[in-house]
């Protein structure tokens, strides 16, 4: 097993029985992958197509039929694992009759946080989060993307080593989820390793240095963001002043390199992008947003 | 030491949070009002007596309404609490975390046990105010007829309620072992009621099971089949303790205090063994 890897899966197989016959459903079948530490690792896949099972394995919530994981050097689902990992589960429940400071003190206890730090954690994890004005709110009342964010208060504030992240801006506003994405790549920053469940691609290509694709509980693909998304004999060029005797030109160019131009269009930027870029510049003005 | 101060710690502020949660619902304030409401309205009641004494009548009702209303409770508790922190999922983000699983399965049952005790004291609290003034009315009636006063031990009532606080201890830690394995809530409660509805007639099947005329076989079941499940009936001393200058002997309240020490170990025990595997 790799010395660098923050987890380590190999030959994973889990089999749930449904029904009264107690008929085997393969929900993971024969998984292996290693995740480096210090990454920000995508896992992505349709429903039921066995990601929410493996990181539910990897907790120890979930016990596997057979296979080996190892999560930071322990096996997963150890307390010793578990104490080095911070998880945000898909659209999270929480108690309601807590504060937000009082629900992320309540985690942090349970990751013996010890005392003379814990108020300190806390605050940390709640300014992090952008959660600071409204902490001492009932978590009754939160919105679903004050959920999230709560959601990752708690998975942050004992300064795990792994953050596994189910669906962490399900339900969160672009900005919202901008946010949490530079949160992500500041714990990158600091060393920490991210593992990202997410049906968003678009933000999984950007924050990800790495991604594995399941499809009923199979790996189908697995590597570098850059290296599965390139296509090596392409590439793409961005010219200002275009014009149609620039393009004629070009194309002769080209052809005296045996190459071919296949298609010329406007750049354009994402609708995120533009979402983001608008209110933020609003935003800086002081403008309301609504 | 310090890994099980830890563990203790885990558990306690689950426990804490299970408390609080539980304290906070509808549900508790309601039963705490329809138990006080009955242990208070024994005394308005006496009429219908049925031929007994008055204060035990009373007593009876207040007795009654503890243990009716704590056993729903004690019932529904651990479903509410235990149960439907795995149907919500609110258990994913605790149980990824470093605790174990008889940690949190503890501080569950704890939180409920400790409301169970105010429920306990609330109730006995209004029980004994009810009963200290009926029978002061009836000391001074006695007097004026030249009649003995009515006996009232208020340590008796003391012990009492401490018998029932374990008692609906026991309750709860059944509502525990089969929330424990239970796939919806509703399977939690109707089983959870069903068994202590056995617990509770247990004492009367081992009764009848073990006349002398029954067959051998008949007998040695239904005392190995007793033994397995807790009998609630052995905490019924109210009256004994309460209303009887002669009082109960100790070595029958500490059987009865030992019983339910003995049960609620096994069962939290059973109710750990089935959730330690438990797949969230």
């Amino acid at each position: 097993m790799s010395a660098c890897a923050a987890i380590e899966i190999r030959g994973l197989v889990k089999d749930f029985r449904t029904g009264l016959r107690g008929v085997k459903l393969r929900a993971v079948d024969g998984l292996s992958l290693s995740v480096p530490v210090n990454s920000i690792y995508g896992l992505l896949g349709p429903n039921g197509s066995g990601k929410s099972t493996t990181l539910k394995i990897l907790l120890g919530l979930v016990a596997p039929t057979a296979g080996e994981c190892l999560v930071l050097g322990c096996a997963a689902g150890s307390v010793a694992a578990r104490a080095k990992i911070g998880f945000l589960p898909e659209a999270p429940y929480f108690y309601r009759h807590l504060s937000g400071r009082e629900l992320v003190r309540f985690y942090a206890r349970m990751s013996a946080v010890p005392s003379r730090v814990r108020e300190g954690s806390v605050a940390d994890a709640l300014e992090l989060t952008g959660m600071s004005a409204a902490a001492d709110r009932r978590v009754g009342t939160y919105s679903k993307g004050m959920l999230q964010r709560i959601g990752l208060a708690q998975a942050i504030v004992h300064d795990p080593e792994l953050v596994i992240l189910d669906e962490p801006t399900a339900g969160v506003d672009p900005l919202g989820a901008a946010a949490i994405g530079r949160i992500l790549l500041a714990m990158r920053e600091r060393g920490k390793t991210v593992v990202l469940c997410s049906h968003l691609l678009g933000q999984v290509e950007e924050l990800c240095d790495r991604v594995a694709i399941l499809d009923r509980g199979r790996l189908v693909l697995e590597g570098g963001v850059a290296e599965v998304l390139e296509r090596r004999d392409e590439r793409l060029l961005v010219v200002s002043a275009w014009s149609e005797a620039a393009r004629v030109s070009v194309e002769g160019a080209l052809a005296g390199h045996g190459a071919r131009l296949e298609a010329v269009r406007a750049p354009r930027v994402s609708l995120e992008q533009l979402f983001v870029e608008r209110l933020s510049r609003a935003e800086g003005k002081g403008g309301e947003v609504r | 030491m310090r890994m099980r101060c830890g563990c203790l710690s885990r558990a306690g502020w689950i426990a804490v949070n299970t408390f609080v949660e539980a304290a906070r619902q509808r549900f508790f304030a309601f039963l705490v009002l329809l138990g006080a409401g009955m242990a208070g309205a024994g005394v308005y009641l006496r009429a219908f007596d049925f031929g007994g004494s008055e204060l035990k009548f009373v007593a009876d009702f207040g007795f009654g309404g503890m243990f009716l209303f704590g056993a729903i409770l004690a019932v529904v508790l651990p479903a509410q609490v235990f149960f439907s922190e795995m149907d919500n999922r609110t258990a994913l983000p605790l149980l990824a975390r470093p605790v174990r699983r008889w940690e949190f399965l503890a501080g569950k049952f704890f939180g409920v046990w400790v409301l169970l005790g105010v429920f306990v004291v609330l109730l006995g609290c209004v029980l004994g105010v009810m009963l200290r003034l009926r029978a002061g009315e009836l000391a001074v009636a006695a007097v004026e007829t030249g009649r003995e006063a009515p006996f009232l031990s208020e340590w008796g009532l003391v012990v009492f309620c401490l018998l029932q606080w374990l008692r609906l201890g026991v309750v709860a830690a059944l509502g525990v072992v089969v929330c424990s394995f239970a796939r919806s809530f509703l399977y939690a409660v109707v089983v959870t009621a069903l068994a202590a509805l056995v617990c509770q007639l247990r004492g009367m099947g081992q009764v009848a099971f073990a006349r002398e005329d029954a067959a051998g076989w008949v007998r040695v079941l239904a005392g190995g089949a007793g033994r397995m499940v807790p009998d609630l009936q052995v905490f019924d001393l109210g009256v004994p303790l309460v209303l009887q200058p002669g009082g109960v002997a100790w070595e029958v309240v500490a059987s009865a205090a030992g019983h339910g020490a003995l049960y609620l170990p096994v069962l939290l025990g059973l109710g750990v063994w089935f959730f330690v595997d438990r797949e969230i």
